[in-house]
């Protein structure tokens, strides 16, 4: 089973590095939601101190929500949804493919702009309490991400569908995010983060439990 | 009697609304029932086309 | 049947007009006005009952999309339908109502309170599930997708309102509600909710039996057209 697993985010990555279309475009997208932030909000000390969590975790949010969009878009596009829902597999399976798919495209995004900003802001590079924040939230979008994805992709508004629907369920993902990553980058212990730690591990288990069960449901003929 | 104004509003607030969707619902069923008539009415008279 | 049917909607009918009576009655006549804030508190008693319903709303909206995946029975996706939208309809009377509460009582339309902003994400939430209905494909899809948001959504809630309260508490707010209930206020406040209670069910009732009929129409429809 985790063979099948790994044969399709094996597939998606393929896809995805020959093209290297959306990548790229969603580190843009990510770059300029950050830049754009900091022209609306200013650049003083205290200003970037308080918004600066806020304005990396609305970058990775937004960028997050237009790649995920094409995890199943493309798919889609390409008629070979029906193909995969052919294939002999526990439909299961073929979310936590798509999971992983979703999980490490997140991770790239993440990895890309994560550096940037802290270079953008002064802050220091080496953070690992940033980079476990940064696992467990990607895995949460991920998560509801591939879910509502492979749901929107069969609406009529499929470009804006996925945003109306994740945006809000992910609210507790994105204020765990932010609250957590201010301790880190001011420096703090990580004791101030442990509680939001817990909530987005919480979250994060609770809803791939959640979306493992439903999907079926989703892309069922 | 100070903010009566706010006290009204809320409250003609609800009613407006919950009237609003009662009303919405009278016409749905209106026009439901006329769906219901017509339907009554070709299956009533025979089809004379093939 | 159809004689059950009528004796009970009755029953409810007269039941919820009894009730509304007397929570106008109580709300305006019998409760004392509120010392600290004046006659505006009074707007607490519709709002409160208000908020608990869309709860209850959207409780059966997700008990009703997993019997709906369950059984697949028309009846069970229009109860979820129906729920989610007088859901949404409470909902939205929430945040009318408690902004204009707020404005007089403490100086602003609006707050970060867990209360108030899981109302919110809630709004949000099940705006889109009415949304992905209508936007679905073709109906049955529409409804399973419900059922999916129903699910999901509702699972959100109480994520949602532990977070943000803990987000909260770490910068309290001026919002404190002092004192707690007198008994003619709480007695007020429980036949407020007993009233909005029987119009949540008189409205759900009524809107599941309108989309069951549209469902019934459009089959009955395609069968006679397809001859």
């Amino acid at each position: 089973m985790l063979a099948k697993i790994i044969a399709i985010l094996w597939k998606d990555m393929l896809t995805e590095f020959r093209t290297r279309e959306i990548i790229v475009s969603v580190f843009v997208f990510a770059l300029l939601v950050m830049v754009i932030f900091s022209f609306a909000f200013g650049t003083g000390v205290d200003i970037t101190e308080s918004i600066a969590p806020g304005i990396l975790w609305v970058a990775l949010t937004f960028g997050g929500v237009t790649g995920l969009n094409r995890i199943f878009a493309v798919e889609k596009e390409n008629s070979r949804l029906e193909g995969l829902m052919l294939c002999p597999v526990d439909r299961a399976v073929i979310y936590w493919g798509k999971l992983a798919a979703s999980f490490t495209f997140m991770m790239a995004v993440a990895i890309v702009v994560t550096p940037i900003f802290l270079a953008l802001f002064n802050l220091p590079l080496f953070l690992p309490g940033l980079a476990l924040i940064i696992v467990l939230a990607s895995l949460g979008f991920a998560a509801v991400g591939t879910l509502f994805s492979a749901l929107a992709v069969n609406t009529r508004a499929r470009d804006i569908m996925l945003p109306i629907l994740f945006l809000p369920v992910v609210v507790p993902v994105i204020i765990a995010a932010v609250k957590a990553t201010a301790p880190v980058l001011a420096g703090r212990p990580w004791a101030d983060m442990l509680i939001w730690l817990q909530i987005l591990i919480a979250f994060d288990i609770i809803y791939v439990v959640i979306a493992t069960l439903v999907f079926g449901f989703v892309v069922e003929e | 009697m100070e903010n009566l104004g706010y006290l009204l509003a809320a409250y003609a607030v609800i009613w407006a609304v919950v009237f609003g969707y009662i009303l919405a619902m009278q016409r749905k069923q209106r026009r439901l029932q006329r769906q219901i008539d017509r339907l009554q009415k070709s299956a009533d008279t025979p089809e004379t086309n093939s | 049947m159809n004689g059950r049917h009528n004796l009970r909607d009755s029953i409810l009918l007269g039941l919820g007009v009894v009730l509304m009576m007397a929570a106008l009655f109580m709300v305006f006549v019998y409760v004392p006005t509120e010392k600290h804030t004046g006659i505006v508190q009074r707007i607490f008693y519709f709002h409160v009952p208000v908020a608990w319903v869309s709860f209850l709303a959207f409780f059966v909206t997700f008990i009703a999309s997993i019997i709906y995946l369950w059984k697949r029975e028309i009846k069970w996706d229009a109860v979820a339908c129906a729920s989610a939208e007088v859901g949404v309809i409470f909902t939205t009377l929430v945040l009318i109502t408690g902004p204009i509460w707020a404005k007089p009582t403490w100086g602003i339309w609006w707050t970060w309170d867990a209360r108030l902003t899981t109302s919110l994400v809630l709004w949000l939430i099940y705006l889109a599930y009415l949304l992905v209905r209508r936007l679905a494909s073709e109906p049955s899809q529409g409804a399973r997708y419900g059922a999916v948001i129903g699910i999901v959504g509702f699972i959100d809630v109480p994520i949602v309102f532990l977070t943000v309260n803990l987000w909260r508490t770490q910068h309290p707010t001026a919002i404190v509600f002092e004192g707690g209930l007198t008994t003619p206020m709480l007695l007020t406040l429980l036949v407020c909710i007993a009233a909005f209670t029987v119009l949540y069910v008189l409205l759900v009732v009524q809107s599941a039996r309108l989309k069951s009929m549209e469902a019934d129409i459009k089959y009955i429809r395609s069968i006679v057209q397809g001859e």
